[in-house]
C-alpha cells in the first residue's frame, strides 16, 4: 500500500462522498420508477409514490408478462443480440485481421471505403431504398445484417491486430499453419480483450436498436422488444374514451413503469460483469490510429 | 505470398456468397408475398366469377399502439361487411405524427404510397403539387355522394380556398366538428359542498378558487387542492384565457377579428390582459404550481386523484374523470361547465373551430379500381348508419352485448385491433354524440354519463366560432417559429411565473412581427378576404 498523508485521506473521502452522492442521484429516478411499477394505480393517480411502492402489488407486472407478444419480442431481441452479437464478431475479425497486414495490397483502398462510411452517413431515404432493394423490408434479417459491421469496431480491432506480436504468427507459421488457422487458432483466442469489448458494443446496439425496425418492419410479430415497449407506452390519445371502468389494480403509469423496469433487467444483469471490458475497450487501439 | 493472397480472396468471395445468400432468400420471401397478393387480386375474380371482386386497400391512420389489421383478421372482416372494401391497416409507430411521417415520406420514396392515410404536418400540400394525391372534386359528388352531402357546402369552399395548386380544387377529406366541445369545468359539487353558487363574474371566480384553496372542499384534511390549473407550454388552460376574449385553441392562440381585422389573438392587447391575470393567479397560489409542467398523464392524475377544482377539457368527457375520482376517493363528484366568467370591457367566450384540418387523402391510383375501391370506402364510411357499427368495432373484442345494447369493453392494446375509422370525431354532431351515450348499457355508470350529456347542452351557450376558423397551416410557410409558438410559449410561460414582467409582452409583440408574423398576417387576412370576400 502506498503511504497516503492526511491531506490525500480526507481528499479520497471527498471524491467518495461525490462520487456516492452521484450515484444516488443516478439511482433515484430508477428507484421511483420500480416502485410506481410495484404500486397500485390508484396511489399512482395521487401523486403518492416517491422511492418506495404503495399499495404493494404484483398486478402490474402479472398483465405485461401475461402478454405473450412481449415475450416473443423479447426472445426475438435476445436471439437477434446473440446471433447477431457472434456474426459480428466473426465477420469484424475477418475483414480487421487482412486490413491489420501490410502485405494485403489492397488493404488500404479498403480502409478509406470503411472510414469513408463512418465519417459520411447515409441520408434516410437512399439508405432506406437500398436496404429496401436487398431484399431487407419486412425481413426480420434486418434486425441483424445491417449491425454485423460497424466502421468504429473494425477499426478497434484491426488496430489491436497491428500490435500483435509479430514473432507469435511468425512461430505459427513455421508450423505450417495458413493464415485461417493463425486467426483461428492462434490470434482470436489471445484476443480475447477486444473481443469481449466489441461484443459488447455490439451486443448494446442490437439489444437497443429502435430507428431500424421502426423503418424495415411493418409486421409487429417482428418488433423487437424496444419498438414493443415503445408501443406499449405510447400517450394516451386527448380522445375521451367510452368504456366502461376497469377494476384493475394498475394504470397506465404503472403499466409503463413495469415495461421499463422489464426491458433494462436483462442489461443490469449482464452489465456488472462486462462492465469492465467497457473501460478497457475504450483504451484498446487508442495507442495507435 | 500467393497462397495469402489466395486465402484473402477465398474470405472475400465467402463474404460475397454469404452475403448474397442471405439477400436472395430474403428476396424470395419478399417476392413471394407480393406475388402472392397480386395473384390473389389477380386470380379471384377469375376463379369465382360470381364472387364480388374484394379489393383489399392500404389505410393508414393514427394507432396508439393497437394491433394492425391484418387480411382476414376480426375487425378487417366486419370492415368488409360494413365497408364493402378490405382495409390493411399496418402498425406504424405514431409518436406524437413525428415517428408516422418520416415512416410515410419512406414509404412515398419507395413509390409504395397507402391507399387512404391521414396526411401530417402539411404533406397534403406538396403531395398534391406534385399530383401524388388524387383530386377529389369531381369524383366525390359522382363516387362518394353520402361524403359530398354530408360535409357543408362553405366548409368544402374552404377546403377549395386551401388548394395549395391554386385552382381551387378539393385535395382531402376535412374534419368538421359541428359543436363547441372544450369547456371550462368546475367542481359543482364542491361549490354546494361549501355553499358558494356559481360564478359569473371573474371576482367571483378568483373568490371560488380562494376557497377552494383554503377550505379544503375535499375533506381530506388536507390543503392539498389546486384550485385550477392546466399543462406545458400554457396549453390546455384557455379557460383562463376565454373570459378576455382570446381565440385560442386546446392552448394554442388562434385567429380572430380584433378591430374589425383577422389578427393573432396571441398579439392582441387582450392576451396582455389575460396573461397578467394567469401571472396574477400563479401568484396567489390558485394555478397548480407545477402548471407548466405537466404533461397529460399528470395533469389527468391530479384531476383523477380528487384534487382538482376546475380545469379545461371536453366538457363531455367530464364522465371518465369522475368515475376514476369515485373510485380512487369514493366521492361522487360533479364537473359542471363554467360559464365564462365576466370582465368588464371584454366579450369572452370558448373557442369553437369548425373546421378540423386534412383527415383523408387519396392516393392518385392508376389503378382505376383501387381508385373506386378507395372512393367506395369514403362513400360508406359517411354512410352515418354505418357509423354505430363502426364505434362499437368487433363484437368480444371491443364491446360486449348486455341486455341486447353494446357495452365498450375497457381499453387493451394486447387485443384489440386499431379502429382505423372514427367517423363521428371526424364529422362530429352533439346529436350522434348523444345518440352514442344514450345507446351504451348504462349498468351504475348512469349518473357519470347524465353528467356528460348535461354538460354538451350547456357548453352551446358559451360558444363562438372565430373568424380564423379553416386557416391553413400554409400561412406559415417559412415561418416554422411562428406556427410552433415558440416565441409565444416562452414570453408567456415567462410572464405567468412572474420571471418576466407584463410590461415585456409589448416586446413580444414587437419581436413576433419582426420575425415574420408581419408576413404571416397579411396571408391570413388574404385567406380571409378571399374565403369571405
Amino acid at each position: 500500500m502506498v503511504f497516503e498523508s492526511r491531506g490525500e485521506k480526507v481528499f479520497r473521502f471527498a471524491i467518495l462522498i461525490v462520487l456516492g452522492l452521484l450515484s444516488v442521484i443516478a439511482l433515484l429516478p430508477l428507484l421511483s420508477v420500480i416502485s410506481v411499477s410495484f404500486s397500485s394505480g390508484w396511489v399512482v393517480d395521487l401523486n403518492q409514490v416517491t422511492i418506495w411502492p404503495k399499495a404493494f402489488t404484483f398486478d402490474s407486472w402479472q398483465y405485461m408478462i401475461d402478454r405473450p407478444d412481449l415475450w416473443r419480442s423479447f426472445f426475438l431481441t435476445l436471439i437477434t443480440t446473440l446471433i447477431g452479437t457472434l456474426l459480428a464478431l466473426l465477420v469484424t475479425a475477418m475483414l480487421a485481421y487482412p486490413l491489420a497486414k501490410k502485405e494485403f495490397m489492397i488493404g488500404g483502398i479498403l480502409m478509406v471505403g470503411v472510414v469513408i462510411t463512418m465519417v459520411f452517413k447515409a441520408p434516410i431515404v437512399p439508405y432506406f431504398l437500398t436496404v429496401r432493394s436487398i431484399g431487407l423490408y419486412d425481413n426480420p434479417l434486418v434486425l441483424i445484417v445491417p449491425h454485423i459491421l460497424n466502421p468504429f469496431n473494425l477499426i478497434i480491432m484491426r488496430t489491436f491486430f497491428k500490435q500483435f506480436p509479430k514473432e507469435l504468427e511468425e512461430a505459427a507459421f513455421m508450423e505450417g499453419s495458413g493464415y485461417f488457422r493463425l486467426l483461428f487458432s492462434f490470434v482470436l483466442p489471445l484476443s480475447k480483450a477486444v473481443l469481449a469489448t466489441l461484443a459488447l458494443f455490439y451486443g448494446v446496439v442490437l439489444w437497443n436498436q429502435f430507428q431500424h425496425p421502426l423503418f424495415f418492419i411493418t409486421d409487429t410479430d417482428w418488433y423487437p422488444l424496444q419498438i414493443k415497449i415503445r408501443q406499449f407506452i405510447t400517450d394516451p390519445n386527448e380522445m375521451p374514451f367510452l368504456a366502461s371502468r376497469q377494476e384493475v389494480n394498475y394504470n397506465e403509469r404503472t403499466l409503463r413503469s413495469a415495461t421499463v423496469v422489464f426491458a433494462i433487467i436483462p442489461v443490469i444483469l449482464v452489465y456488472p460483469f462486462l462492465q469492465k471490458y467497457f473501460v478497457k475497450g475504450a483504451m484498446i487501439g487508442s495507442v495507435k490510429g | 505470398m500467393a497462397t495469402k493472397k489466395w486465402g484473402t480472396l477465398v474470405i472475400a468471395a465467402s463474404l460475397t456468397l454469404l452475403m448474397l445468400a442471405g439477400c436472395a432468400q430474403n428476396n424470395g420471401n419478399a417476392n413471394g408475398n407480393t406475388s402472392g397478393n397480386t395473384q390473389e387480386a389477380n386470380n379471384t375474380p377469375s376463379a369465382t366469377e360470381a364472387v364480388e371482386e374484394m379489393i383489399d386497400l392500404v389505410v393508414w391512420n393514427t394507432n396508439l399502439g393497437f394491433k394492425p389489421i391484418e387480411k382476414g383478421s376480426q375487425l378487417y372482416e366486419l370492415y368488409k361487411d360494413v365497408l364493402g372494401v378490405g382495409v390493411i391497416h399496418p402498425y406504424v409507430e405514431w409518436n406524437g405524427g413525428t415517428a408516422y411521417l418520416n415512416q410515410l415520406n419512406l414509404k412515398i420514396a419507395a413509390n409504395e404510397m397507402p391507399d387512404l392515410f391521414k396526411p401530417q404536418q402539411g404533406i397534403e400540400e406538396s403531395l398534391a403539387k406534385n399530383g401524388a394525391i388524387a383530386d377529389l372534386t369531381d369524383l366525390l359528388p359522382e363516387y362518394a355522394p353520402n361524403l359530398w352531402n354530408l360535409i357543408p357546402e362553405e366548409v368544402w369552399n374552404i377546403v377549395k380556398a386551401n388548394d395549395p395548386t391554386g385552382k381551387g380544387r378539393i385535395y382531402y377529406v376535412p374534419g368538421v366538428l359541428d359543436y363547441g366541445r372544450t369547456a371550462g369545468l368546475i367542481r359543482q359539487d364542491w361549490l354546494d359542498e361549501l355553499g358558494l353558487s356559481m360564478p359569473t363574474t371573474q371576482e367571483e371566480y378568483v373568490k371560488v378558487l380562494e376557497a377552494f384553496r383554503d377550505q379544503d372542499p375535499n375533506g381530506n384534511g388536507q390543503r392539498d387542492e389546486i384550485p385550477t390549473g392546466g399543462r406545458e407550454e400554457a396549453r390546455w388552460m384557455d379557460h383562463l384565457f376565454a373570459m378576455y376574449g382570446i381565440a385560442m385553441h386546446e392552448g394554442n392562440p388562434d385567429w380572430d377579428m380584433y378591430d374589425g381585422e383577422l389578427t393573432y389573438s396571441a398579439v392582441t392587447p387582450y392576451m396582455k390582459a389575460a396573461l397578467a391575470f394567469n401571472a396574477r393567479l400563479y401568484k396567489e397560489g390558485l394555478l397548480d404550481p407545477e402548471t407548466l409542467l405537466n404533461n397529460k398523464a399528470q395533469w389527468d392524475g391530479k384531476i383523477d386523484a380528487n384534487r382538482v377544482g376546475s380545469y379545461f377539457h371536453w366538457a363531455e368527457s367530464v364522465g371518465g374523470h369522475l368515475e376514476t375520482i369515485q373510485a380512487n376517493a369514493g366521492v361522487k363528484g360533479d364537473f359542471a361547465v363554467l360559464p365564462v366568467p365576466k370582465v368588464e370591457g371584454y366579450e369572452g367566450f370558448y373557442t369553437a373551430k369548425r373546421f378540423q384540418g386534412p383527415v383523408w387523402v387519396v392516393k392518385n391510383n392508376k389503378d382505376e379500381k383501387k381508385l373506386m375501391a378507395t372512393l367506395k370506402l369514403l362513400n360508406n364510411l359517411y354512410d352515418t348508419n354505418n357509423w354505430e357499427k363502426l364505434f362499437y368495432g368487433v363484437e368480444g373484442m371491443h364491446h360486449v352485448m348486455n341486455n341486447g345494447k353494446p357495452s365498450t369493453l375497457p381499453e387493451d392494446k394486447s387485443t384489440m385491433e386499431n379502429k382505423v375509422f372514427a367517423p363521428h370525431n371526424d364529422f362530429d354532431t352533439v346529436e350522434f354524440k348523444k345518440n352514442l351515450f344514450n345507446s351504451i348499457d348504462y349498468g351504475d355508470r348512469k349518473w357519470a354519463i347524465d353528467l356528460n350529456l348535461r354538460n354538451m347542452d350547456e357548453n352551446v351557450k358559451y360558444i363562438k366560432t372565430i373568424a380564423g376558423d379553416g386557416l391553413p397551416a400554409s400561412i406559415y410557410e417559412g415561418f416554422a417559429d411562428i406556427n410552433n409558438r415558440t416565441l409565444y410559449v416562452e414570453y408567456a410561460t415567462k410572464i405567468i411565473l412572474g420571471q418576466f414582467s407584463i410590461d415585456k409582452f409589448d416586446e413580444f409583440v414587437e419581436k413576433w412581427y419582426a420575425s415574420g408574423g408581419e408576413e404571416v398576417t397579411k396571408r391570413a387576412r388574404e385567406w380571409y378576404a378571399k374565403t369571405n370576400g
